[in-house]
């Protein structure tokens, strides 16, 4: 019995001071920064310490495009920030090519086994030069102004955080590029664009999207609203000209889901450039707690 | 021998003899029982102000105030206090739980902070009531140890109890989960003493006291589950005996409880003094159909039915101090061979009085069988503090059961487990003795003393280094605060954790008159917190995180969805500060760029 008493005390007593020195942080930053290209991976691990390695790493390499990724198959290569021999889980299947060490900090770097080259992220195309949204009743289509006010945000419940730049609907409705929290709370840089609900469509039109053989992306609802799979679906249809490229229904409690479509064969049809305007249809049959985000790239 | 050693010898007792208590449990134990309560109590104290506030606290700082309010309309007009307005403006106030702790909660801001003066804070004032009671708390688990099974099992059993890092948390807050968890134990201790004594003073007092822990908390309703079997195995011989005869006989302790405790908790909660049945009802509907909120539990997200099975024990395993565990282990296996002998001898008698027509006169097989079985406890102790732990742990086994208050629903389980491991140490005791028959005297003592430093000190260290992150910690066999992280376990509720953000980075590094969106922290803690000088005054509270300066979010896996709008909203995703307990992040700070 003293054994287990000295043994939990011991075991206390170095878990206590295992602490990471600030010291260790900057050395695996500087090493980060000076080894990563911007097209890298940077993730931390355990997924835990997260914010203490926002706060060290800082703006230029934990980035929101980092942080909020859809996936991992866009980056090529990984730096895994780890502590207490942590690994991101996501990351399995890559190779590790290198793993330095600083004071308690371990930076392995890891490679990609296949990665997807994209040509156009659609999230970067919201604002008014690329994008345009309207709202379509019937026939009727009304146009979504693009607008630069305060963003609106709360707190617990309140559903992503909707920012200064957005459309903004004459109804109320509005889409912008938003963080919403996926059903397993993994933050997903996203369009954030509420089904108007009804037979009304949210339209938005992608211009000048360069086309590649697929248009790859996911969808989700607001956790709270997801996890209690009470409403109504919703259907996201992407359209190159006339043409369906594919269409895709979110119900409540699919979470973060994945879709692809192959646009291949409008690669032959769209101008000299390979550039089309691409249209994403937004629409369910109620607007209630629908609190919706998609993300969309070509490859 | 001369005269004067003659006199010493008169004047002075040995030295020992002074610390040698009599055999009999008497006032010497109580004053023991009540130094371990007061060193508590000035512990809990002394660490009071670094505690933040959780959320219901601020509700029950302001039920408190209003009660009192209604106790200073009742001393001044009398008759117009009682009528039905004047009692539901104030008494309406979180009527979900009953008036007893909040009262006193109330009483104690009132004379202590407010015309006494002798508290600074108003929050400590509020608190102190429930400090007190967690140091009766160990009072009564030291008393009940020490007549159960040695003063050095009740001693052992106060401090393993006193150096839960969980109850050490919540022992400091103006809440009713350890006030509960000693009413649990005083309620159980009293119907023992009831039940061993037979005397009608120690009935009245259980149910007095019944009737206090109903009007502490609704845990207290399964209280029965505990004292019915248990009254009634004790007195099986005195019931079947009477009901031979014709006549039912109910143990006078439990007819003491279903009268005096109703009475007691009605007396002493006004909002039941009208509508009394519909309010009663809704009451009990209320937490029958309680609302779940969310928790986070191995990596997922709770948030309604049904519970998983697991919570208690894995949580359970990763709080309590694994050398409280293991002594508990033993002290229990213990009695439950007790108990089995028993039981086989018991067997075995009733085999024996089977044939007992067969055996030959002067046969001794009988006091062979006296001398195999095992002392017959009257009180049935074994019984009565195995059912305390079962039914205080039992409901957190059913699936619709809310598992949002992490462990501090089952604090009332703990006492027993405490007992247990009391027991349990004694144990090791006779253990070493028997390992090491040379040891005596001075020596023994010493040795004793020795094994008692080493099953106290790891969870003493643990609880130390808890505060005042007690919901984030955990022990070391599951990793610690690092570790219950990784396990994806909760980290902390109720946004108590902002005074130490104000502590470690706002107070010194916000500008004057910044806005601060604080997050899960209600707004009554926020102005308590300033008005006692935690958090800078000037500092501005902000609704919503795009109306702030700065922005916290308090770390819970659901608390998630709050981070990425303070993302948006202040267009960074990079805190300035992050507030860590061992390394683990418990809140993060944004700064509008």
């Amino acid at each position: 019995m003293p054994a287990v008493g000295l043994l939990e005390l011991g075991a206390h007593l170095v878990q206590a001071h295992s602490v990471v020195h600030e010291s260790d942080w900057k050395s695996a930053r500087d090493f980060v920064v000076g080894a990563s290209q911007p097209d890298d991976l940077v993730t931390f691990a355990p997924r835990w310490v997260d914010p203490i390695g926002r706060q060290e790493f800082g703006p230029d390499v934990a980035t929101l495009q980092r942080e909020a990724r859809p996936d991992e198959s866009r980056f090529p290569r990984a730096f895994e920030v780890s502590i207490h021999g942590a690994h991101d889980p996501t990351l399995d299947g890559w190779r590790r090519t290198e793993e330095r060490s600083f004071g308690r900090v371990t930076v392995a770097t890891l490679e990609n086994p296949s990665p997807v080259h994209v040509l156009d992220d659609l999230v970067a195309f919201v604002g008014p030069q690329r994008m345009q949204v309207s709202r379509l009743d019937g026939d009727h289509a009304t146009e979504c102004a693009f607008a630069h006010g305060s963003p609106v945000s709360g707190g617990l419940g309140a559903g992503p955080a909707v920012p200064g730049d957005r459309f903004a609907c004459p109804n109320g409705g509005f889409v912008a590029a938003s963080v919403a929290a996926d059903l397993a709370y993994r933050p997903r840089r996203c369009i954030y664009a509420p089904p108007q609900g009804g037979k009304s469509v949210l339209r938005v039109r992608f211009l000048g999207v360069r086309l590649g053989r697929t248009l790859h992306g996911h969808h989700g609802i607001y956790v709270e609203a997801e996890r209690n799979r009470t409403g109504a679906p919703v259907t996201l249809t992407f359209k190159v000209g006339d043409t369906v490229v594919g269409s895709v229904v979110h119900n409540d409690g699919d979470g973060w889901k994945p879709f692809e479509f192959d646009t291949s064969s409008l690669l032959n049809s769209t101008s000299a450039t390979g550039r089309a305007d691409v249209v994403a249809e937004i629409e369910s049959p109620s607007g209630d707690r629908r609190v919706y985000c998609f993300e969309a790239d070509t490859q | 021998m001369t005269r004067r050693t003659r006199r010493t010898r008169r004047t002075r007792p040995p030295l020992r003899s002074l610390f040698e208590l009599p055999r009999r449990i008497g006032w010497r134990d109580h004053a023991i029982g009540a130094a371990v309560a007061l060193v508590y109590a000035i512990w809990l104290g002394l660490t009071a102000r670094s505690l933040g506030f959780p959320r219901d606290e601020g509700v029950y700082f302001r039920a408190g105030t209003d009660y009192v309010t209604w106790l200073h309309a009742l001393w001044e007009h009398g008759q117009d206090a009682l009528k039905q307005g004047a009692i539901d403006s104030a008494w309406s106030y979180n009527h979900e739980h009953p008036a007893l702790m909040k009262t006193l909660f109330g009483l104690s801001w009132w004379f202590l902070h407010e015309q006494w003066h002798v508290v600074s804070d108003a929050s400590t004032a509020y608190r102190i009531p429930a400090m007190a009671v967690a140091g009766g708390g160990l009072w009564i688990t030291y008393l009940f140890g020490a007549r159960a099974f040695s003063r050095r099992a009740g001693l052992v059993a106060a401090a393993l109890l006193g150096l839960m890092p969980r109850v050490f948390f919540h022992a400091h807050l103006a809440c009713f989960d350890v006030p509960i968890m000693t009413m649990w134990i005083l309620c159980v201790y009293v119907h023992w003493r009831a039940q061993e004594t037979r005397s009608l003073g120690w009935a009245i007092a259980a149910g007095l006291v019944f009737g206090l822990a109903l009007e502490t908390k609704h845990n207290a309703w399964i209280l029965p589950a505990v004292l019915v079997p248990h009254a009634l195995f004790v007195q099986r011989r005195e019931i079947v005996h009477a009901l031979r005869a014709g006549r039912v006989s109910i143990p006078t302790s439990l007819v003491s409880m279903a009268v005096l405790g109703p009475i007691v908790f009605l007396a002493l909660w006004p909002y039941l003094w009208n509508d009394t049945l519909a309010r009663i009802e809704w009451w009990v509907e209320f937490h029958l159909n309680h609302e779940y909120y969310n928790i986070e539990f191995l990596g997922r997200n709770y948030f309604g039915p049904p519970s998983p099975k697991s919570y208690l024990p894995v949580m359970v395993l990763a709080t309590v101090p694994t050398v409280t565990l293991v002594l508990f282990a033993v002290g229990a296996t213990d009695r439950v061979a007790v108990t089995v002998r028993r039981l086989v001898a018991w067997a075995r008698s009733l085999g024996s009085k089977g044939s007992s027509g067969n055996r030959p006169a002067g046969d001794a097989g009988g006091d062979n069988e006296r001398a195999e079985r095992p002392p017959r406890d009257r009180r049935e102790t074994d019984l009565l503090l195995a059912l305390s732990f079962a039914v205080a742990i039992g409901p957190f086994f059913l699936p619709k059961t809310p598992i949002f208050g992490g462990t501090k629903h089952w604090l009332p389980a703990y006492p027993a487990l405490a007992l247990f491991a009391g027991h349990g140490f004694d144990r090791i005791v006779l253990a070493m003795r028997r390992a090491l028959p040379d040891l005596a005297g001075a020596r023994a003592r010493w040795a004793e003393g020795v094994l008692v430093l080493t099953v106290i000190a790891a969870p003493l260290a643990i609880t130390v280094h808890s505060h005042p992150f007690g919901l984030s910690s955990y022990v070391p066999i599951v990793g610690g605060t690092a570790g219950g992280a990784t396990l994806g376990l909760n980290r902390q509720f109720w946004g108590y954790t902002t005074q130490d953000a104000a502590a470690e980075y706002l107070n010194a590094k916000a500008p004057r008159g910044a806005t601060v969106f604080f997050d899960d922290t209600t707004w009554d803690a926020w102005g308590r917190m300033q008005e006692e000088g935690r958090v800078r005054g000037d500092l501005r509270g902000a609704g919503a995180p795009h109306e702030a300066q700065f922005a916290l979010v308090q770390h819970e896996l659901h608390m998630s969805e709050v981070d990425y709008s303070i993302w948006t909203a202040l267009g960074t995703v990079n805190p300035v500060y992050v507030v860590a307990h061992d390394g683990v992040p418990i809140v993060s700070i944004y700064r509008k760029p």
